[in-house]
């Protein structure tokens, strides 16, 4: 991202000249803003079109129930129907579930999250969740692809290796890598049908599509992460000390490393810039991965930064999901829990597309 | 088939608690065809001449000429008749039977109808309802019938039935037909016969002589032959708890359309609109919403033309709230253009109103303003009808003097004029 540096006209940070939403206010910083026409309905829709169950919009008006006219807004109260792909939420088993929301402050949902698990609690999960980056063009067509090339692949391979801890976490992380080899795939084709449509050379497209990578795979009581950017997997157990499982390739992360307290870094102008990417023109894609074996019930959480964002060190996001599930029975599942931990960062401002997977799980 | 398209234009961003939306939208109609051609029912023509005492022989002449000038332009297959009006209505043609009724062009009923306007005479009085009674009676003779237009002339006031009595009929006649209007000469009233000619979504206009009498019934049988879709409706729905202010259309001329609606569903009003031809029209839409949040958005309304159930058009009326003054507080140019030609519209008919009682600080402080939003809005049409009728001492700031001796035919001739409308210059 080695944009012109200009300043949101909203809260002044430093933004590169071609983001279209400021990272740190999610204001909209795009030439557009501020003309009188809205942004169309299906602006990103080119090259790829969004999956079919994800295509269109609701067809229930969320705010009254109505019924939603064939131009997107509600026949009785008037009111705007989400685009399918602005929200929407998974759940392969009643343990493991997810939401996807587009936020506030932004006109699209460029977060995608895909998931897949066996029916019996704590058994087998695979969750990823891929951000697509704002400045470039069709992040949200990107994002959504790679996760679900990524998932598939983590899905379908059951390879184990010798069976049994060191080998099977090696089989996994292999099988991690491949399936970001197939997330990098998808966002690679994106850029390139956008490119046949725009009849020109791969080399001329300013902004490819890119997007974060994070996956999770439990298999029983092991627990394998990879990720490449600055989406997140944390491990928050009912008792004792919750952590996160990634580190962002960033460049607040490059500070903390370098001794800047987190608050601070997380809080610097270009402390959103992520380092690593997949797409066009990320240098290589090879996710950085992680293990651990998981012996007390909890909650795996997988989030962009969305969530994050008003929530970053895994102490409070514990005591934050433990409060939220708390409140009452059905509030503790999990995608009763997703969808409120989504509701809770919109009511924070919701400045950046929001998603949270969760699986539920006890062992033994 | 006729093609059907609508623009919209307003600025959709309101102020925190900001209620009030306006919209212009523009419904554009191509490839009309001829009236009566679609297959859809039959179109038909009534032409309705004033022949009383007081046309006089020039003006007998003069109405002879036009309606056969107007039956020429009558497209085979059109049913059609000529009513004679005075204190009565009288068939004129097709006559010589003992019930109402009408006949297809051909070229033997055009020499027949030709023949008998010739023998037209001037004699008795002027009651307009009792013509435009008779017009809808003879118009139910024929069934097929989708499209049923008329054009009345007249040259007096109406003085052979009351004031109610005229009103019973042109409400008994709203919806029947549609009926553009025209006065010869300056001893008829521009407010009584424009009534007529609103409610029957037709037009108004003064001839000031005799002599172009023709050449105006040549042009209005020739348009509205030309309007090949015979009749379309304004569809305008808003969301449950609004309340839509007007409808109104403002170009070609103003038109309030408000107190027309019939209800197409609790949400959506139908405003009859008559037939189209190839041509565009703006209507003005304002809904008032209960304000919502900053960054909301939602639809303020639909509007649609719509051909009997099949809608073929439709614009979006959109609300955002923003905290940002630069989007709300901008004026879209298309909705300040038509509230200043609405309020030119008012102002100019209230002047001259109030010039007819001798008022004479409201009728210069009424035409002043006029002057000004004439200025304003690039009215050039209604500024040289004004001036004939005020002297100007400053455009801008709307101070004038009332002038003496004003030809009253000048004077109809704003009134008549003042509801047209010019277009927004892009």
């Amino acid at each position: 991202m080695d944009d012109a540096v200009t300043q949101c006209p909203t809260c002044h940070v430093a933004v590169g000249a071609s983001e279209r939403f400021c990272e740190a206010c999610g204001a909209g910083l795009s030439p557009t803003v501020g003309a009188v026409e809205p942004v169309p309905a299906e602006e990103s829709m080119k090259g790829t079109p969004v999956p079919d169950d994800l295509g269109g919009t609701a067809s229930t008006c969320q705010a009254c129930g109505g019924e939603v006219s064939a131009d997107g807004y509600c026949g009785t109260c008037g009111a705007r129907a989400p685009r399918r792909r602005d929200h929407f939420s998974e759940q392969p088993a009643a343990w493991v579930a997810a939401v996807c929301d587009r936020g506030i402050r932004h006109t699209r949902n460029e977060d995608a999250v895909a998931l897949a698990a066996d029916a019996e609690p704590g058994s087998r999960a695979v969750v990823v969740v891929c951000d697509g980056v704002s400045s470039s063009v069709d992040s949200d067509l990107a994002s959504l692809a790679a996760a679900r090339a990524a998932r598939d692949v983590l899905a379908f391979s059951r390879s184990r290796g010798m069976g049994t801890g060191l080998s099977l976490a090696a089989a996994v992380i292999a099988r991690l890598e491949a399936a970001a080899d197939a997330a990098s795939e998808a966002v690679l084709e994106v850029t390139s049908k956008a490119n046949n449509l725009a009849a020109v050379g791969s080399q001329s497209v300013p902004n490819p599509a890119s997007c974060t990578f994070v996956a999770a795979v439990l298999e029983q009581d092991l627990l394998v992460v990879g990720s490449v950017g600055d989406s997140r997997v944390y491990w928050l157990p009912d008792t004792g000390d919750a952590t996160a499982l990634t580190l962002d390739d960033s460049f607040a992360q490059e500070q903390i490393a370098a001794g800047v307290p987190r608050a601070q870094a997380e809080a610097g102008p270009q402390s959103h810039a992520i380092t690593r990417w997949l797409g066009a023109d990320a240098p290589e894609h090879r996710p950085t991965t992680a293990t651990m074996t998981i012996a007390a019930p909890g909650w795996l959480l997988v989030c962009s930064d969305g969530l994050w964002n008003y929530c970053s060190a895994a102490k409070d996001l514990a005591e934050l999901v433990a409060q939220t599930a708390s409140s009452s029975p059905a509030a503790a599942e999990p995608l009763a829990l997703a969808g409120a931990l989504v509701d809770w960062a919109n009511a924070r401002g919701g400045k950046d597309n929001i998603t949270v997977a969760l699986a539920r799980i006890h062992p033994g | 088939m006729a093609d059907f398209s609508a623009e919209v234009y307003q600025n959709e961003f309101l102020p925190d608690g900001g209620t009030d939306v306006h919209a212009i939208v523009t419904v554009t109609c191509t490839g009309a065809g001829a009236a009566g051609q679609a297959g859809h029912g039959d179109a038909a023509e009534i032409v309705i001449v004033d022949t009383s005492g007081s046309m006089g022989q020039f003006n007998i002449r003069a109405a002879q000429q036009a309606a056969a000038a107007a039956i020429d332009q009558i497209i085979d297959g059109t049913w059609f008749a000529v009513i004679a009006g005075t204190h009565e209505a009288r068939m004129a043609f097709p006559a010589g039977r003992a019930e109402l009724g009408m006949v297809q062009m051909d070229s033997t009923t055009r020499t027949s109808a030709k023949r008998a306007v010739s023998s037209l005479r001037a004699d008795g009085g002027t009651a307009m309802g009792t013509w435009l009674t008779m017009a809808a009676r003879v118009f139910a003779t024929v069934p097929s019938l989708a499209q049923k237009h008329a054009i009345l002339l007249t040259d007096g006031e109406n003085q052979h039935e009351t004031p109610e009595q005229l009103t019973a009929a042109i409400e008994a006649a709203r919806g029947q037909f549609q009926c553009d209007c025209r006065g010869v000469g300056s001893d008829w009233q521009v407010a009584q016969v424009r009534r007529i000619s609103q409610a029957l979504m037709g037009t108004v206009d003064i001839i000031p002589t005799g002599a172009q009498m023709a050449e105006t019934f040549e042009t209005l049988m020739r348009q509205s032959m030309g309007r090949g879709v015979a009749s379309a409706t304004l569809r305008v729905w808003a969301p449950q708890g609004a309340q839509l202010l007007f409808v109104s259309q403002v170009a070609p001329t103003v038109l309030d359309l408000t107190s027309r609606r019939q209800e197409v569903n609790a949400l959506t009003g139908g405003f009859p609109t008559g037939s189209w031809g190839d041509e565009s029209r703006d209507y003005h839409v304002a809904i008032r919403l209960a304000a919502k949040g900053i960054g909301q958005e939602q639809l303020a309304a639909r509007v649609q033309l719509a051909i009997g159930d099949s809608v073929v058009a439709q614009g979006l009326v959109k609300a955002m709230w923003s905290s940002d003054d630069t989007l709300t507080t901008r004026i879209n140019p298309e909705v300040a253009h038509y509230t200043g030609q609405t309020e030119l519209a008012d102002a100019i008919q209230e002047g001259l109103a109030a010039k007819a009682i001798g008022d004479d600080v409201t009728a210069t402080a009424k035409l002043g303003r006029a002057v000004q939003l004439a200025a304003e809005t690039g009215n050039d049409e209604a500024t040289a009808k004004l001036k004939k009728v005020v002297d100007i001492d400053d455009p801008n700031a709307g101070t004038v003097r009332l002038r003496r001796g004003v030809d009253k035919l000048d004077e109809m001739a704003l009134d008549t004029a003042s509801t047209k409308t010019t277009r927004v210059k892009k």
